[in-house]
């Protein structure tokens, strides 16, 4: 097994986590995330050494769910970003009771809850939620989700902000 | 700093990543304004929602099977050997046993107590790193960056820790303390990885037994990654000091760090 196949592989439960976050099933978790290796390896001549690789891996792993899973299934969940609009900055004192609020239910939210809740949301946005929780740099997911960098940090924004909107409903 | 840039740029505060004016700037922010403190708890419960109670899913057994497989390199073509094998194989065989079976065996008994005191070596990693956690005051000294942290070591120790890496805004330097790896002092350098800590400990080399199969390459150095309770290990010789990586961030994340860690020229030795 070559050095780079060696190192890919100790990404699998990332790539697998992501995968089955973006395809909502096991099966077609793993047939992504096979799908992504053999790319991957046949690909491999094209990967800098020095880069993330885990963030390489991720961008074919996303082209590859953008390219052919998407199509076949025709997944509706699948688009653009959430249409969020962007919280009203306040410092009024009614803010601060909708942050104490909004902290209480969000401590009452469950494993399964917030599991429901990601997955209401479209695939870029759980994607650049469930990248940054993988600890990659802004410039890495980028890289991975195809867009500038100074666009990560809003769309990241608006992405977490679409999440609790919908974990409000889970925690009333 | 207005609330609305202070909203959208909470995260990365909460996670280090501005750059230090930005930092300060919105601390500062922070202190005078009760909205955008409320706002910060709330981003910061989301974050503590997705890293500990998000469901994970990680690759079944079949499917890491079938992926190393899949990976494996080709078989290389039939050789002269394959050939011949058949009519050299019973004359060569009974050679072989008689020029093998003593050193075969020997080397086994070395093998085996080397991957003993590996073993022994991995655990230990851990084990301080545990210690850390728990312990009440894990650092002696708070960072404000490596020359104030490794001056600090001066006189404490029997040696003179390498270490260039700085900490970056991917693995910040959190600062440092004095502990003991086996029997020896240990420089123990604390960075972190979001809200992991990360242990460093450098210690002297000598006596210890080091990896030499199963190693992994990490900017020329010879690096042995393991396992253990859930930490990933990583330890690593160069010169006269060990070195030994230790957290649960998972492997790529450490092998990262290292990586960094390893950049820096060899040390000529512990200078004492």
């Amino acid at each position: 097994m070559s050095t780079l196949a060696n190192q890919a592989l100790a990404y699998v439960d990332a790539l697998h986590n992501l995968a089955r976050y973006l395809t909502g099933n096991e099966t077609d978790a793993e047939d992504l995330v096979q799908e992504t290796y053999a790319r991957a390896l046949r690909a491999e001549h094209q990967f800098a050494p020095g880069t993330n690789l885990k963030a390489w891996l991720f961008r074919i792993l996303r082209n590859t769910f953008l390219s052919s899973y998407r199509r076949q299934r025709n997944d509706p969940t699948v688009g653009g970003l959430d249409t969020v609009a962007a919280e009203p900055v306040s410092a009024a004192s009614s803010d601060w009771l909708l942050g104490d609020v909004e902290l209480d239910r969000l401590r009452k939210v469950v494993a399964d809850e917030i599991e429901a809740a990601l997955m209401t949301l479209s695939e870029e946005s759980r994607t650049v939620i469930l990248l940054d929780l993988e600890g990659l740099t802004e410039v890495e997911v980028a890289d991975v989700v195809g867009c500038a960098v100074g666009t990560v940090k809003s769309r990241l924004s608006r992405a977490r902000a679409a999440l609790r909107q919908k974990l409000k409903d889970y925690a009333r | 700093m207005s609330c609305e840039e202070v909203r959208l740029n909470l995260l990365d505060y909460q996670e280090g990543r501005l750059p230090l004016e930005a930092q300060n700037a919105l601390r500062l922010h922070l202190d005078g304004c009760p909205g955008c403190t409320r706002a910060g708890a709330v981003e910061q419960e989301l974050t503590r929602l997705l890293e500990h109670r998000l469901p994970q899913h990680p690759a079944s057994l079949a499917l890491k099977r079938r992926l190393a497989a899949r990976w494996s390199q080709p078989a290389a073509p039939p050789s002269w050997w394959h050939r011949w094998r058949a009519s050299l194989t019973p004359a060569l065989a009974a050679a072989a046993i008689v020029l093998l079976a003593a050193p075969v065996a020997y080397y086994e008994r070395a093998a085996s107590r080397t991957a003993r005191e590996q073993t022994a070596m991995v655990a230990e990693a851990v084990n301080d790193h545990l210690r850390l956690l728990a312990s009440p005051r894990p650092l002696d000294v708070e960072s404000g960056g490596l020359h104030q942290v490794k001056p600090w070591f001066g006189g404490r120790l029997d040696f003179a820790p390498v270490v260039a890496f700085e900490g970056d805004a991917d693995f910040p330097l959190k600062g440092g303390s004095v502990g003991y790896f086996r029997d020896r002092k240990a420089a123990v350098f604390v960075y972190a990885r979001r809200l992991h800590p990360i242990s460093l400990l450098v210690f002297r080399a000598e006596g210890l037994a080091w990896p030499t199969r199963g190693t992994t390459r990490i900017n020329g150095v010879d690096a042995s990654v393991a396992s253990e309770r859930g930490f990933n290990v990583i330890v690593w010789r160069r010169g006269e000091l060990g070195y030994a990586l230790v957290s649960d961030v998972d492997a790529g994340e450490l092998t990262a760090l290292a990586g960094r860690l390893t950049r820096s020229p060899e040390p000529k030795g512990p200078q004492s």
